[in-house]
């Protein structure tokens, strides 16, 4: 990590690696038809080029499933005194910092998918809607710990907009 | 029905305070009905308007005018019936407003939160003398409430009135909330509210705070601004274009094509006049208050504090005479098709009036000389005024407008200066910092560089300053957020008269 992106005196937690795992499944389940298709169709006509174009998406996959595990262990989250950081992306990185007194609301959401690896996403939202600070892949205690924290934060530095 | 309302309402509001909308509401508010209908029909008629021709010998047309005369009594009717379910009541802390026939609805807005009040003018009211009131708080798209249609001195009474609730001050002991002058009967009370109408005026223990008026912008000037507007460059194309087309195709029908453009750009250029026409603003104890428009006028008061970013704009056909383009974001404006009126603080100022529009937000700037400051953000480039440029990495990024990057942090606002063919400059007051975001392309990363955003309320204005060196940047964050909980924690008190914060 670049230091504008790691600051020094931050200590970042790290989301739950079953985040890369419930994100891989979601690919291979988007994948798993076309490859399918293709197979199939690869096997009735024995075309080489249908088997070629198989293996490029089956290649693809396996490179998508490296650059997930890759992408989940770049998301980070710190809170701090008065404000909460939350850093992602690999190739386009972000650092979003939300003090706790411009926060308006906080959403927990979990997906059927999410509910089934055990992960929920803590979503942060100021007056602004570009305001981008959601943590995917918390464990649901961490989830409803950091929920408490940051509403009990965000209460006893209130302020309007 | 009527129960389950009294009971809503009876926690909070004493039933007398209820009032009814005036009763010509329902004859203005049913032609919108009829209008809408009839820009349908002609929509669809339009595409074969041989049929309709053929349809004028039989009997045909008393069908058309029969269907009319009904669209016209449902849409009256149902405004009427609308209009007798609505009813609104002021009281210390809110506004409180009943609506709807089928679903009903109750909101009450706070006046601690309220962010602006406009009175609005459409034509049509406009030539009764009637007007809206219009509440903003901070609640997202279609969270206004609005009062239709009052008279135009009972808006303005209630205006005050609320402005002054607002801003912390209370009414004399022993006056009622702005009643009408009529008794209330003890049978009907809550269910039978009386109407603002003209036989009862509306009456306030408060005065209208006084105001200064700051600038004006005169007519030719908004004419000369909007026909060296992009908008009039394209007509321009497409006029030459179409006389092209014709002449090398030999035939006037080809030139057609282009009338939808040609249409769209008149639109935006009327648009812009009529919207602008007029167009005064003034300083008062309770804030900046705008007046404009044409056929549809209106007033806007936002409170101090509420304006969240400023934006000033030029494009390069106004360089010349260094014409500027001020618009604010504020919370609650900048939804829906309303965004464009409601957001500008100046359609077209010369340079003083600009650094003016500035002052009117922020009177204290943070530096020592703000015109001086204020010129090097409008016209500088690298380090004019002692501004943080981009470095020189950056024009592999940008190669036109890297010189023009820029950031100053004042004592008050952060300035964002941007733009080499359209400039442009974005100012946040600190307090009104919503949060902070980084953000790092591959290619910036390679050359050392990253893009600062400061993320406000929706509206027209997105600060961020790009390709700044890294390190800058990242220092940026980290002291902006310490600046604005500091800022913020000196702000002036959210209702403004107030000297002390609310417990």
């Amino acid at each position: 990590m670049s230091e504008p992106f790691d600051p020094a005196d931050v200590t970042w937690s790290r989301v739950s690696p079953r985040l890369a795992a419930a994100r891989i499944t979601t690919t291979c389940i988007v994948f798993a038809l076309p490859i399918a298709i293709l197979v199939v169709i690869a096997a009735m006509t024995g075309e080489m080029w249908v088997w070629l174009s198989a293996a490029v998406l089956v290649l693809f996959v396996g490179w998508l499933v490296l650059l997930t595990r890759r992408q989940v262990r770049a998301i980070g989250y710190a809170e701090r005194d008065d404000d909460l950081l939350v850093r992602k992306g690999l190739m386009f990185r972000q650092l979003v910092v939300v003090p706790y007194g411009r926060m308006q609301y906080v959403d927990v959401t979990a997906g059927p998918l999410a509910r089934k690896f055990g992960i929920a996403s803590v979503q942060l939202h100021t007056a602004s809607p570009a305001t981008t600070a959601t943590i995917d892949g918390l464990p649901p205690h961490e989830a409803a710990r950091l929920r408490e924290r940051l509403a009990s934060r965000g209460e006893a530095r209130l302020a309007g907009l | 029905m009527k129960a389950t309302d009294e009971e809503i309402a009876a926690e909070t509001v004493d039933s007398t305070a209820w009032r009814r909308m005036h009763p010509v509401t329902p004859a203005i508010k049913g032609w919108k009905v009829l209008v809408a209908v009839l820009a349908v029909s002609w929509y669809q008629l339009g595409e074969n308007l041989r049929e309709v021709a053929s349809l004028r010998d039989g009997h045909v047309w008393l069908f058309v005018v029969g269907g009319l005369a009904v669209v016209a009594l449902v849409g009256f009717g149902y405004s009427a019936l609308a209009w007798r379910a609505t009813r609104f009541a002021v009281t210390d802390d809110a506004v409180h407003l009943q609506t709807g026939v089928l679903f009903r609805q109750q909101r009450q807005a706070r006046l601690d939160r309220l962010q602006a009040v406009d009175v609005v003018q459409p034509l049509l009211a406009r030539l009764v003398g009637l007007s809206e009131l219009k509440l903003e708080v901070a609640g997202g798209s279609g969270s206004a409430v609005s009062l239709a249609f009052l008279k135009e001195a009972d808006a303005e009474a209630l205006r005050t009135e609320l402005l002054a609730l607002a801003a912390g001050l209370r009414r004399p002991a022993g006056t009622e909330p702005a009643a009408p002058a009529v008794p209330a009967d003890p049978y009907t009370k809550g269910v039978d509210a009386p109407a603002l109408d003209d036989a009862t005026p509306l009456t306030t223990p408060f005065v209208d705070a006084p105001e200064r008026p700051v600038y004006e912008v005169p007519m030719p000037r908004l004419l000369m601004a909007t026909l060296r507007s992009g908008a009039m460059v394209a007509v321009v194309v497409v006029a030459i274009a179409a006389v092209v087309i014709s002449v090398v195709a030999r035939d006037v029908g080809a030139a057609f094509v282009l009338v939808p453009g040609l249409l769209a750009s008149g639109g935006f250029i009327w648009t812009r006049v009529n919207q602008g026409a007029s167009f005064r603003a003034a300083i008062s104890p309770d804030g900046i208050r705008l007046r404009h428009g044409l056929t549809e006028s209106r007033a806007q008061t936002v409170p101090p504090g509420r304006v969240q970013a400023i934006r000033l704009s030029q494009s390069p056909w106004w360089r010349g005479p260094d014409w500027w383009r001020v618009e604010i974001n504020v919370a609650g404006y900048g939804h829906g098709e309303d965004q464009a009126r409601e957001t500008v603080l100046h359609p077209v100022a010369t340079l003083d009036e600009a650094m003016a529009a500035v002052w009117l937000v922020l009177p204290d700037l943070g530096v020592e000389d703000p015109q001086a400051t204020l010129d090097a953000a409008l016209h500088g480039r690298d380090q004019d005024g002692g501004f943080t440029g981009a470095p020189r990495s950056a024009r592999w990024v940008d190669p036109i407008g890297w010189r023009r990057h820029g950031v100053l942090v004042t004592h008050r606002a952060l300035l964002a200066r941007s733009g080499r063919v359209f400039r442009q400059l974005d100012i946040v007051p600190h307090e009104r910092t919503q949060s902070l975001g980084l953000a790092q392309g591959p290619l910036q990363r390679r050359l050392g560089l990253a893009s600062f955003v400061v993320h406000s309320t929706p509206g027209p204005v997105s600060p961020s300053v790009a390709h700044l060196d890294q390190k800058v940047a990242a220092a940026l964050l980290n002291e902006q957020s310490a600046r604005a909980r500091s800022a913020r924690a000196a702000a002036a008190p959210e209702r403004w008269m107030t000297t002390e914060p609310p417990a």
